[in-house]
């Protein structure tokens, strides 16, 4: 179907081309522009590495602040469907909420507005082309640089010379039109004019993906008189829903928490031009008495558009701002999360294709979905020492719970894998490499220790499935030695992923500290507790030297479990957004500094 | 407001405003050394009114912990 719509587009492109030289002027026009817009938002890309995530953290809480984000980047990128990108891939990630987005598109709707004033004041009116060459010459010879900074000022130059050079493809087009053909001939009025137009904006923005170049397109027919205003004002109206789609289609490849806010920015821009186009008559009385105060002269219908198309987005903001919280209520009432049935196989929550967009939104993507990793090998290691998650969570002493669960539980760990594991690996290993590729920069303290912690979630899950056949077979023994044995690693390691999941939850920073340091420590310590009881049992004969060899390996795994949980812990909190304060780095003790301290609490305990 | 005292205000607001790193650090671990010693001083008062012997052992491990890393953060603020 898509082919055959090319197909048709070529083809009808082409019948345009060959019958009039002026319509391929515009045709090419539109392109250029278009490419310019390209290249503006690639060189914008080189800046954005880490700068943008320090953007985002301030205007956290606070709409005004999104809405002033917003407005900047439109205003600086030109494109509103680049600000609503962004809040996609932000809102997927995680990084702001569904209010802050909706912050950002509405700030993204004034900012498209500045585009209009300068097309309209000085792009019209100017010969702009004057100023695209000598751009373009400048941009290609920062392109060829080597640094990164004067590459995306290479990129924004060349980009603002080829949108120029469009603009004045597109006006040089209309002029000469205006000599041969006049299209306000084909002007329709009344209401049904009003649609009909708004329909054809609407339709022209879903094309071209950028409301910017319609915009142009709808200033340039209007200065050379190839449109009416009123047809104008509806085409722009038209333009604003049109537009939405960009964020429509940047959503499909996003989370429910991306499509939430491409519905909001299609609620909002067409809920407010449905409500604007009833009023089209009396908004021509309001520009014409409001005009003068901006010194626009009364026959100059493009500025006057401008004015509208400024008055149509702050509309746009005040209606919304102070509704957003009550739009989001009916976004969450509208996309719900989908919850895997247990026995379902269960699959990444939080990776998509958007989340590749920025650096910024690819480390918080692999970190909350590593984080989901480790909650279903959280749950399965629970289980494959007999006891639940539920039990590790309820606060219960440690020694209770092994009574309240005295019988193992026989668990399919392989099946679980399949389920609930091997999938969401697969995906974290392969959205890591990709973002490694793509941010190569920054892949060595960004996305590698990330992808380690998701390996060493593995290596955990790994050591606590050869665990488990001792384990099954042990806690049923009738040798009391045996039995105790294999219930002390259950404890350690029940209170061992307590003190994770308190890492996890925890807001306090020393708290954090203190326990990661003390997760090695345990570790250590219960490793050398463990094989001086081993050492015990084997030399009064309490256990059989079958049992001696399992409990031998079995405490082996368990150091495994734990030392790698360890290292996880401390990876996932030192990449947790909120935490990110290389302090408290520096003053979680290290392997050695733990040995020492190891050292000295075993000399405590034998003397 | 003149144009620098607007740039000023503008990084402020987006908190781009350029700061020395090192300086930075130091202070985040002052104020850190500070919770912990807080937090040192809570466990050891709980571990006067502790009568549970593996709770105790759990304790003093914490305090160990606690008085190391005051030390390693001292360390690093004094070089």
């Amino acid at each position: 179907m898509k082919r055959l719509l090319l197909f048709i587009a070529i083809l009808a492109l082409s019948y345009g081309f060959f019958q009039s030289k002026n319509f391929l002027s515009i045709a090419a026009g539109v392109a250029i522009f278009l490419f310019g817009m390209k290249s503006l938002e690639e060189g914008f890309r080189f800046f954005v590495g880490g700068l943008l995530d320090k953007f985002l953290k301030n205007i956290t809480n606070n709409l005004y602040k999104s809405i002033l984000f917003g407005t900047v980047i439109t205003t600086i990128m030109q494109s509103s469907g680049l600000a609503a990108v962004i809040a996609i891939s932000f809102i997927s990630a995680g990084l702001i909420s569904v209010a802050q987005g909706i912050g950002i598109i509405l700030g993204g709707n004034i900012g498209t507005t500045t585009g209009a004033w300068l097309i309209a004041g000085l792009g019209l009116k100017i010969s702009i082309a004057t100023y695209a060459l000598p751009m373009l010459v400048f941009g290609m010879l920062f392109i060829f640089q080597e640094s990164k900074r004067l590459k995306g000022i290479g990129y924004a130059l060349a980009g603002l010379g080829f949108s120029f050079l469009g603009i004045a493809y597109m006006k040089e087009g209309f002029d000469a039109f205006k000599a041969t053909i006049d299209l306000t001939q084909y002007s329709a009025d009344g209401f049904m004019g009003l649609i009909l137009f708004a329909a054809i904006g609407a339709g022209m923005t879903i094309v071209m993906q950028s409301s910017h170049a319609s915009l142009v397109l709808i200033l340039t027919a209007l200065s050379a008189s190839q449109i009416t205003y009123e047809n104008a004002i509806a085409l722009t109206i038209g333009a604003n829903i049109g537009t939405t789609i960009t964020a429509i289609l940047g959503s499909l490849g996003a989370g429910y928490e991306g499509k939430k806010l491409a519905t909001a920015h299609f609620l909002i821009n067409s809920l407010t031009g449905l409500l604007l186009i009833c009023f089209v008559p009396q908004f021509i009385t309001f520009i014409d008495y409001t005009a003068p105060f901006f010194a626009i002269p009364a026959h100059d219908y493009t500025l006057k558009l401008a004015l509208y198309h400024t008055y149509f987005n702050l509309i746009c903001v005040l209606l919304f701002a102070p509704a957003v919280h009550g739009l989001v209520s009916l976004l969450n009432h509208l996309f719900q999360p989908k919850i895997t049935a247990e026995g379902a196989i269960d699959d990444v929550l939080y990776i998509s294709d958007v989340a590749l967009d920025f650096p910024d939104t690819a480390e918080a993507t692999l970190l909350k979905e590593t984080k989901h990793l480790y909650n279903n090998v959280y749950d399965i290691i629970a289980q494959g020492i007999s006891v639940t998650k539920e039990d590790i969570g309820s606060g219960m002493e440690a020694e209770d719970i092994l009574k309240r669960r005295d019988q193992a539980l026989h668990v399919n760990m392989d099946d679980y894998y399949e389920r609930r594991i091997k999938e969401i690996y697969g995906k974290i290993i392969n959205f890591a490499i990709v973002a490694q590729g793509k941010f190569s920069d920054i892949s060595d303290h960004q996305f590698i220790p990330i992808k380690n912690a998701t390996i060493g979630i593995i290596e955990a899950f790994k050591a606590a499935k050869h665990m488990q056949k001792n384990m099954l077979r042990y806690l049923e023994s009738d040798n009391e030695y045996i039995k105790s044995e294999y219930n002390h690693i259950r404890k350690n390691l029940i209170k061992h992923l307590r003190t994770m999941q308190m890492i996890f939850n925890t807001t306090e920073e020393d708290v954090a500290v203190l326990l990661l340091s003390k997760l090695q420590l345990d570790a250590q310590n219960y490793d050398i507790a463990a094989n001086k009881s081993l050492d015990n049992l084997i030399r009064t004969n309490k256990i059989t030297y079958t049992m001696a060899t399992s409990l031998m390996n079995d405490t082996s795994y368990a150091y495994t479990i734990a030392s790698e949980l360890s290292k996880v812990a401390h990876i996932l909190f030192m990449h947790s957004s909120t935490h990110v304060e290389n302090s408290s780095e520096a003053l979680i003790l290290n392997e050695t500094e733990v040995s020492d301290l190891t050292h000295t609490t075993s000399q405590r305990s034998t003397s | 407001m003149t144009g620098l005292k607007f740039i000023q205000k503008m990084k402020e607001l987006f908190g781009l405003s350029p700061e020395d790193t090192e300086t930075t650090k130091k202070k985040a671990i002052k104020e850190l050394i500070k919770k912990l010693k807080l937090r040192h001083i809570l466990l050891k008062q709980e571990l006067k009114n502790e009568t549970d012997l593996i709770k105790r052992e759990a304790m003093h491990d914490s305090i160990k912990i606690l008085k190391k890393q005051i030390k390693k953060g001292k360390e690093i603020i004094e070089d």
